[in-house]
């Protein structure tokens, strides 16, 4: 049971600041994701918790604990790496043994407690090989095997999936939720780029961005009440269609006329004062259906892949740079160039200002609030 | 002849060529080796009537005789080589895992002047090293030549080492120090025994280099008791000029250890430097 509170956490490589002041509690026994693209900050926040990356400044404390100076094996913290970091030189017994034996715990308190996270994770028949005779996921359930045995307050997984090939990576998915299923109480920070993992296993996701925080949420949350146009593009696959607009009429019935030549009506109040000033449609791709009788838009269908329960369809509207892609159920007939109508339920409308940031319904008067450039 | 034939034709005429081409090398390097072996077996006058030839009668007088005029040497050799090499190679393990493995201010500098002891030639230094030794009282001793072949050759072991252990993955450290290792717990527990292949090339590399050195060993070495097999066998050779049977078998007595030590750990050798820079 471990409870995390970072506070203007930032992080320097010389003159160059990768962390910009990242605040965040982490709530004992939560399992935490940290997503974002390449070069977002995410590993390094992670190597940070872990010490294995000094913290510039801010204030980062385990249990009201401050741990800034405190060296990575006396944190109470296990990490699973990327590379799994299994000593090559040593059996699966003495990989998963190595920290107790440094520990200077007895050798009878060692077996047991290896004997336990064997099996649990199923790797008892193996624990005389070397890690050069398991397979990839074999070698990560070790590597896992060798967080539990030290019996962590917190543990931190570094992208542990992404050397799988997809469909052990599937499986290990499973049983790393299974695994947190099994220790309740245990805190887990996992970091990965790849957003059904985060979805699938996260009690709350943090999404960065060079180095920031743009939202932290529950994946529901983050999925149908994104904070920004980022974030909604980010989580969701294939990502949020994004159509650019001026606000046409302002108040309840907020209209905006898209620059692909069509107007729509959003269910989302707007300040007056924001009359005439460009905005962002976001429309998910699932919330897209075919509609033949008064269509949101009509659409020409450049190209169509077929995925048996859906087809990924691609349309192209004009003044958009990137096709709008829908995703629409697989027995219908659909081809390159038909023409095609589609309407979505205006409560999936996302709607978001000049600065990216969405326009909600309680939060529309705060928004306007913003300074006109 | 139909073009498959022909091919095959000339893909086993390449192949004879290059094992005769093989083999001719392979006399080249082995024959003069056998020839001195041969020798310590005939009487001096048949090295010079048939100095092709098998030995008439295989005697071991020579090589007893020999011996007995080498022992003395060798155990100086020995014990020169086996404690330079213990030396060398841990302080250039302890020294590329510095270089490689742990934060330190100006490391580029610190490794060029590590590196750059490379550059340095014995010859240019001897003068000076012996009024060093001198003063230090070790002129003269085993341990002159244990600190000369030590310091000189430090950076070089420290160089392939150095070089094996870039390409060791960050990760493990990061996992040891996860665990609660201390750095010594590191090298001595995961970086030194991962970097085996490596570490037995230098072994053998500095083993080779310290039986046959003869430069230091003949200018900071007097007395017969301190001095090591190449002074030795050119002392036998100037006492015992005429007699090249005995000295045939003093070579290959000293030659012997090397080569019996060469061929034990030659898959060690080859595979420590491929892995350590070739990549």
């Amino acid at each position: 049971m471990a409870e995390l509170r970072l506070r203007d956490i930032r992080k320097n490589y010389g003159t160059v600041e990768v962390l910009h002041g990242i605040d965040l509690d982490i709530r004992s026994g939560e399992f935490v994701v940290f997503v974002g693209p390449s070069g977002c900050g995410k590993s390094t926040l992670l190597r940070a918790i872990a010490g294995l990356e000094d913290i510039s400044s801010g204030e980062f404390r385990i249990d009201g604990a401050l741990m800034n100076d405190v060296a990575p094996s006396q944190r109470g913290i296990a990490m699973v790496f990327q590379s799994y970091a299994l000593y090559p030189h040593m059996t699966v017994f003495d990989n998963m043994a190595f920290g107790l034996k440094i520990a200077g715990f007895r050798k009878d308190q060692i077996a047991a407690r290896i004997r336990q996270a064997a099996e649990i994770l199923q790797l008892t028949p193996y624990l005389d090989r070397y890690p050069r005779a398991l397979s990839g996921g074999q070698r990560q359930r070790v590597a896992i095997g060798r967080a539990i045995v030290r019996d962590p307050k917190v543990f931190l997984f570094d992208e542990p999936l992404s050397n799988l090939d997809a469909a052990l990576r599937v499986a290990t998915r499973i049983e790393i939720a299974k695994l947190k299923q099994a220790m309740p109480g245990a805190t887990m920070i996992y970091v990965t780029h790849d957003q059904v993992e985060a979805m699938t296993l996260a009690d709350r996701i943090v999404v960065l961005r060079d180095g920031r925080i743009e939202q932290v949420g529950s994946p529901v949350e983050l999925y149908r009440r994104p904070a920004n146009l980022f974030v909604g593009q980010f989580i969701g696959s294939p990502s949020m269609n994004v159509l650019g607009g001026t606000l046409a009429r302002t108040g309840p019935d907020t209209r905006v006329e898209l620059d692909a030549g069509f107007t729509v009506a959003v269910p989302i109040p707007t300040e007056a004062a924001m009359q005439g000033q460009r905005v962002h449609l976001g429309i998910r791709p699932e919330d897209l259906r075919p509609c033949s009788t008064d269509p949101l838009f009509r659409a020409t269908i450049s190209l169509v892949e077929q995925l048996g329960e859906v087809q990924l369809t691609y349309l192209d509207l004009p003044g958009l740079a990137a096709p709008l892609i829908a995703k629409l159920p697989g027995h219908l007939d659909l081809h390159p160039g038909r023409d095609i109508g589609l309407t979505a339920e205006a409560a999936n409308l996302h709607l978001f200002d000049r600065h990216e940031n969405a326009i909600r319904p309680a939060e529309a008067g705060h928004k306007v609030a913003v300074p006109a450039e | 002849m139909t073009a498959a034939s022909s091919r095959s034709f000339w893909a086993g005429m390449s192949q004879a060529f290059l094992w005769a081409l093989l083999l001719s090398v392979g006399v080249v390097v082995v024959y003069p080796l056998l020839w001195m072996a041969l020798g310590g077996f005939k009487s001096n006058s048949q090295i010079f009537e048939q100095p092709f030839a098998l030995p008439l009668q295989w005697s071991f007088a020579n090589y007893l005789s020999a011996w007995q005029g080498v022992q003395g040497y060798m155990v100086s050799s020995l014990l020169i080589t086996v404690v330079s090499t213990v030396t060398t190679v841990f302080i250039s393990a302890w020294a590329a895992f510095g270089l490689t493995r742990t934060p330190m201010p100006a490391k580029p500098l610190v490794t060029a002047i590590v590196l750059g002891g490379m550059m340095l030639s014995p010859t240019v230094a001897l003068v000076p090293l012996v009024r060093m030794l001198q003063s230090l009282g070790l002129y003269d001793t085993h341990w002159a030549l244990i600190i000369l072949y030590t310091a000189f050759r430090v950076p070089f072991t420290t160089f392939l080492i150095r070089a094996y252990m870039l390409d060791l993955p960050r990760d493990l450290d990061e996992a040891a120090m996860m665990d609660g290792a201390n750095p010594g717990q590191i090298f001595r527990r995961i970086i030194l025994p991962l970097c085996r292949p490596i570490i037995m090339s230098c072994i053998v590399l500095h083993i080779l280099f310290a039986w046959n050195e003869y430069l230091f060993a003949m200018i900071f070495t007097n007395n017969p008791s301190v001095q090591t097999l190449p002074v030795g066998l050119t002392s036998m050779m100037s006492k015992q000029g005429t007699d090249f049977a005995q000295v045939f078998a003093a070579m290959t007595i000293s030659a012997l250890p090397i080569v019996i030590i060469f061929f034990l750990t030659q898959r060690y050798f080859i595979r420590g430097l491929t892995e350590g820079i070739g990549k």
